[in-house]
């Protein structure tokens, strides 16, 4: 595209901004004009408030403009503000699909600019919390795609699994969305026994609720015609495009950061990675699928294994001692009062650190200028990244294709805005 | 460092908690970028900026804006942070959406909530702020904003400005 | 708007009081709630529609896309500065009698986020008849918040709205 021809695209698009559908004039291939249609912001099937703004020739389609900054929040400027310890609770509200991915990201962050590590004990809770955050993220994705799809009964399938997943998270939190359960040390509390029937009661369903949602949907030509073919992307262009999760893993590219990255303990534990070759809609469905399976597992592998000891790292830096010590000693007093009026500091300095969430790869980084609040957060979201192939997968499709699309993409729309 | 960069690209160079990373220069960014991507770091990590207004003077930056960007070997599983140095009074920097994909969106972010504009970007318009927006939030000098919580005696709490600005 | 200027028209005695009274009940009894889910508190809704918490046993069975065809609108998550005329126009296209619950604390105060991009409660664009607080509120709120609608409504009955 050449400046000029820029310059009017961007135009013609401030002008179609105001528009919500309008004939463009210009001639399409089958005798028609090219018709410019508005997608959303409000849109039961965008996932959140996308607006997409599509040309379309009959029904195929000619492009896609996605158009966020519908839930821009200004979490990343509301962390400047806030001291560390508090700014966790912010970090929930981004991807409110996984909650607790983000924590574990800005935990991470936070504990590698201090530089220490969370105890053996808090770090299996902490892949068991993730792993239960990344099937209830699965869950939400399979109801409402399918919901989407047409296949409206299996949305209330997934969300009986999901309301159990969630009171897990509040027996152990109190919280069942957004726990900020993890924290920079280690966790909030240690798990009850309550927990633990609650979650072997779940581990013990989960595996035939998940062949019932195959059952519902692997073999279902509708679901099968609707998906197989449809959102193609090779593996060069997922890379190309900086896909990650689902995405890249549905086009044959085996990395997923717990395994090539490990992170909090994940080296310990045996588990597939979920890739397909397919490069389309079913696949990274079949990937999702076997995700759910294979963090049933590690769920399984991380509470037999988890060690006893404490679930907060011991460095009064960073953590308030014990109530108990105020009663004799100064420095814990001192310290007690440096937390929470001050709060902590890491030295300065800057740091990535990414997790695999159900999306892709959600990383935090952090820059610390010395003082107790960060000078810089920023979030990379695996949504605002994934989104941009979007356009590349529904080139050429038709409308219904684009729907199944954005289905597949998983993109959660506070990820993408922030 | 296991890559090679351009003669006299990297001015500076070292490790903070654990990640390796070099300053480059503006200019010879889409140099540095290019060669790394020859040599096996295809992946786009991320790219954001970082406002050093008023930073503690221990730790004083370069210039004001700083940009980061963050690229990844998936074959050797090695990644490397480049960061580039922006003056506030000449707030331009070279895009680098032809040679990474992502980078559209995220130089358009940088342009919409620090105000950089990028050379040779296709469309930069803002893409998170409403397009008729005046201001860049994400600048420290621009105030969280929302509204004033009364009787709360830190109510300055609530800006990350400096207090004269 | 037919019935009610008809029955204006007769004045109040008791054929109007009961007929206003069976037609708020009728009202009350099905209210459809227009898709407005914005962020988070859009989960915990999409759980009030499910099988554990099922807010089609109130009659909101039918969450219509289309505002047009709904008359509750449940402001479900943070309204953003861009996203503010875009629910002003919703609530507009959304015809006689309506209502709004505010769902959550970013919809009703601003909750966690006082800053820049999130506008400080979204009774500073429309109306809202029941705030709903939590965040987010737990499907059971957003039931209560519902019932607590139907019993405005049927209070309501036929009378006009100021």
């Amino acid at each position: 595209m050449t400046e000029t021809r820029a310059k009017e695209q961007i135009e013609r698009d401030a002008e179609r901004n105001r528009m919500s559908i309008q004939w463009t004039g210009e001639q399409g291939d089958f005798g028609g004009e090219i018709l410019t249609v508005n997608f959303g912001p409000q849109h039961p099937s965008t996932h959140g408030v996308l607006r997409l703004i599509v040309d379309l020739d009959g029904e195929q389609i000619k492009r896609v403009k996605p158009v966020i900054g519908y839930l821009h929040t200004g979490i990343e400027k509301q962390m400047e503000a806030l001291r560390y310890q508090q700014a966790v609770v912010v970090t929930d509200r981004y991807d409110y699909l996984s909650p607790l991915a983000n924590n574990l990201a800005y935990a991470l962050a936070v504990e590698r600019l201090m530089g220490v590590e969370a105890p053996a004990r808090a770090q299996a809770l902490r892949v068991i919390m993730c792993e239960l955050t990344r099937i209830s993220s699965h869950l939400v994705w399979i109801g409402t795609s399918s919901l989407e799809l047409g296949a409206m009964s299996m949305f209330m399938y997934a969300l009986r699994e999901r309301d159990q997943i969630l009171d897990m998270n509040e027996e152990i939190s109190g919280f069942r969305m957004h726990t900020s359960y993890i924290r920079p040390g280690g966790v909030m509390a240690d798990a009850t026994p309550r927990f633990w029937e609650m979650l072997q009661a779940f581990l013990a369903i989960m595996p035939s609720r998940v062949d019932e949602y195959e059952d519902l949907l692997t073999g279902n030509p509708i679901w099968r015609a609707r998906t197989m073919g449809i959102g193609r992307l090779s593996a060069e262009e997922a890379i190309a495009a900086g896909a990650t999760g689902p995405m890249l893993r549905g086009s044959g590219v085996a990395w997923d950061l717990r395994k090539d990255r490990p992170y909090s303990g994940y080296e310990k534990y045996d588990f597939e990675v979920a890739v397909e070759d397919a490069c389309d809609c079913f696949a990274r469905y079949l990937v999702r699928v076997k995700e759910m399976r294979e963090s049933v597992k590690i769920i399984q592998q991380a509470m037999e294994s988890i060690p006893e000891g404490p679930v907060n790292v011991d460095e009064r830096k960073l953590l308030p001692p014990p109530r108990e010590e105020l009663e004799t000693s100064m420095e814990a007093v001192i310290h007690h009062f440096k937390l929470f009026t001050e709060g902590y500091s890491p030295p300065p300095g800057d740091v990535y650190v990414a997790v695999e969430s159900g999306r892709g790869e959600n990383g935090c980084y952090l820059v610390s200028d010395g003082t107790h609040k960060p000078r810089r957060a920023h979030f990379r979201s695996a949504s605002f990244v994934n989104l941009q192939a979007v356009e590349l997968m529904a080139l050429g499709g038709m409308v219904a294709d684009l729907i199944a699309i954005i289905g597949t993409a998983d993109t959660v729309l506070g990820d993408v805005d922030r | 460092m296991s890559f090679r960069t351009p003669k006299g690209a990297v001015l500076d160079q070292g490790i903070s908690a654990g990640d390796e990373w070099i300053t480059v220069g503006r200019e010879r960014i889409r140099e540095v970028a290019a060669a790394l991507k020859e040599q096996g770091f295809q992946s786009y990590v991320m790219m954001t900026c970082v406002d050093h207004l008023a930073a503690p003077v221990a730790h004083a930056a370069a210039e004001r804006f700083e940009l980061v960007y963050q690229l990844r070997n998936l074959e050797k599983h090695e990644e490397v942070r480049i960061r580039v140095f922006v003056p506030e009074a000449d707030p331009v920097a070279p895009s680098l959406h032809d040679l990474f994909k992502p980078a559209n969106w995220d130089e358009r972010e940088t342009w919409d909530l620090f105000g950089i504009s990028f050379e040779g970007h296709p469309e930069l318009t803002r893409i998170l702020m409403p397009e008729d927006w005046v201001g860049h939030p994400l600048r420290r000098d621009h105030p969280v904003g929302g509204e004033p919580v009364d009787f709360s005696d830190d109510h300055e709490r609530w800006q990350t400005a400096p207090r004269d600005a | 708007m037919g019935v009610e200027a008809l029955l204006e028209s007769l004045g109040e005695n008791v054929l109007t009081t009961t007929v206003s009274r069976l037609i708020g009940w009728g009202r009350g009894n099905s209210v459809w709630p227009a898709q407005f889910g914005l962020a988070c508190c859009a989960i915990e809704m999409m759980h009030a529609a499910g099988p554990t918490w099922d807010i089609g046993r109130f009659g909101s069975e039918a969450m219509r896309a289309s505002p047009r065809q709904a008359d509750l609108m449940i402001v479900a998550g943070r309204v953003s500065q861009k996203m503010a005329p875009v629910l002003r126009q919703i609530y507009d296209q959304m015809p006689e009698p309506k209502w709004v619950i505010s769902m959550g604390a970013c919809a009703s105060t601003g909750g966690v986020f006082n800053n820049y991009a999130i506008v400080q409660g979204v009774d500073k664009l429309v109306p809202v008849d029941v705030y709903v607080p939590g965040c987010p509120p737990r499907p059971d709120d957003l039931v209560n918040g519902i019932m607590i609608l139907q019993e405005k409504i049927k209070a309501r009955g036929i009378a006009p709205r100021l």
